[in-house]
């Protein structure tokens, strides 16, 4: 197609990812996925004090069509998995996730037969969250991470 | 006469180009990875249950079919309320009667009560 | 520790309704707890309901002792506000017929504690209007709770969605 060769590598290409990535990182709608005591921190990563629609998460959309980044708060049981997964295929691309807290990141305190063991046995994460619950300010330093890799990381290149 | 419709003509256009060029960026630029969940109804992640129309309670659309119609006289009124002290007598006097043949209707549904939202509580 | 004297007519009634003896009244740290055989559960239970007001069950938990006889031990603890006293009432079920009658008919709270003892142990109880799964998929094929099951589980047992999204 015509469109593949005028997005060679090249400078057409760079100027327009630069525009496009610039967009579509400073407008990060997130879906907040809050399965358990993370999304309390994730509620105050959207309140006023550690703002988050100061770095264009203006709000929080609850429904996947809407949002294009997952953040996954709190542990995820295998029960639950299914309906995660599910919401995270109807999420329209291009799409990212954060595993937000100890339990989504790795399974947590939560050694169990019940839990998954870090929600990237499943879900393609792109930053992981460390603590129990994590700061709302290390949240938003996910979110400056993930803001990051859309810049430098994404290219219309792999969407063409 | 016409050179007063140039710029309405001129927003029509701004718009359709503006529309055209987002849908167009969107299709070029955006990535294209459809699979069968994003055609699927959302229904919080499980498999839909149930008809998605379900009956609703009438006053809804009454409120709907009266708020066309007085915002369809708000239209009418609103062209002659600019410039009305132009205008002759005759036409404040028609406005008047378009008016109050509206007001009669208005009070003939307020005291019918069908605006009113009649929630009945059925506690078996 | 005696127990304590407000409990005498509760004591006396459970056992006279014991005609073989097997009831053991014990106090552990305050709390009056009574062992009494599988057969007669039903009949105690609805006495201390009934006749000693003891209207509020708080809770049915299922243990495993790990022991060769009797493995499982349930409990009902149910308490009385009226007299502002609370009572362990435990039985003991055997590996080989893990069964006992419902009580879903003397507590209604009894449904979902019952359903989890279940899930948990595998204690059938006879007579419970919807005995299924409370917590694991309806399709599990063990009982997480007992000693033997381990920690993390048996691999595959419990299905994780695939990673792709065309597959369903």
């Amino acid at each position: 197609m015509g469109i593949e060769s005028a997005f060679g590598e090249g400078f057409l290409t760079t100027k327009i990812d630069t525009v496009v990535n610039w967009a579509r990182a400073n407008a990060m709608w997130p879906m907040p996925m809050g399965l358990a005591c993370c999304a309390i921190e994730m509620m105050a990563f959207a309140g006023p004090k550690y703002d988050a629609s100061r770095f264009g998460s203006e709000v929080m959309r609850f429904s996947p069509r809407q949002s294009d980044l997952m953040i996954v708060a709190g542990w995820c049981t295998y029960k639950m998995s299914h309906a995660v997964r599910r919401i995270w295929d109807q999420m329209p691309d291009p799409k990212w996730c954060i595993a937000m807290g100890a339990c989504a990141s790795t399974g947590g305190m939560h050694r169990s037969y019940g839990v998954v063991q870090g929600v990237d046995n499943f879900l393609p994460v792109d930053a992981y969250v460390s603590g129990c619950p994590p700061r709302p300010e290390v949240v938003l330093h996910a979110l400056m991470t993930i803001q990051e890799k859309v810049k430098k990381e994404h290219s219309v290149l792999l969407d063409v | 006469m016409t050179d007063n419709y140039i710029p309405i003509l001129i927003m029509i256009g701004i718009a359709l180009a503006l529309a055209l060029v987002l849908m167009i960026l969107s299709r070029i630029l955006g990535p294209h990875r459809p699979n069968v969940h994003k055609l699927r109804p959302y229904e919080s992640g499980m498999d839909p249950i149930g008809q998605a129309r379900d009956r609703y309670s009438v006053s809804f659309y009454m409120v709907a079919m009266e708020f066309i119609v007085f915002d369809l006289e708000v239209v009418f009124i609103y062209p002659w309320a600019v410039r009305f002290t132009e205008f002759g007598t005759g036409t404040f006097v028609s406005m008047m009667v378009f008016i109050t043949v509206l007001l009669i209707g208005l009070v003939y549904t307020l005291k019918k009560g069908t605006l009113d939202w009649n929630i009945k509580t059925s506690h078996s | 520790m005696q127990v304590p004297d407000k409990f005498n007519p509760v004591t006396a009634a459970i056992q006279a309704l014991d005609p073989s003896g097997q009831v053991q009244i014990s106090v552990t740290r305050g709390d009056v707890q009574l062992l009494v055989p599988r057969t007669i559960i039903i009949d105690v239970l609805r006495t201390l309901k009934d006749d000693f007001g003891f209207t509020y069950l708080i809770d049915i938990v299922a243990t495993d002792r790990f022991t060769s006889e009797d493995r499982f031990e349930v409990i009902w603890n149910i308490i009385s506000l009226k007299d502002q006293s609370r009572i362990f009432v435990k039985t003991r079920v055997p590996e080989e017929d893990p069964s006992l009658p419902s009580t879903v008919d003397i507590w209604p709270a009894a449904n979902w504690n019952e359903r989890e003892a279940y899930d948990m142990m595998g204690i059938r109880f006879t007579g419970h209007p919807d005995l299924r799964r409370l917590f694991l998929p309806e399709d599990f094929e063990y009982f997480p709770l007992r000693k033997e099951f381990p920690l993390m589980g048996v691999p595959g047992s419990i299905p994780l969605p695939s990673t792709s999204p065309d597959v369903d």
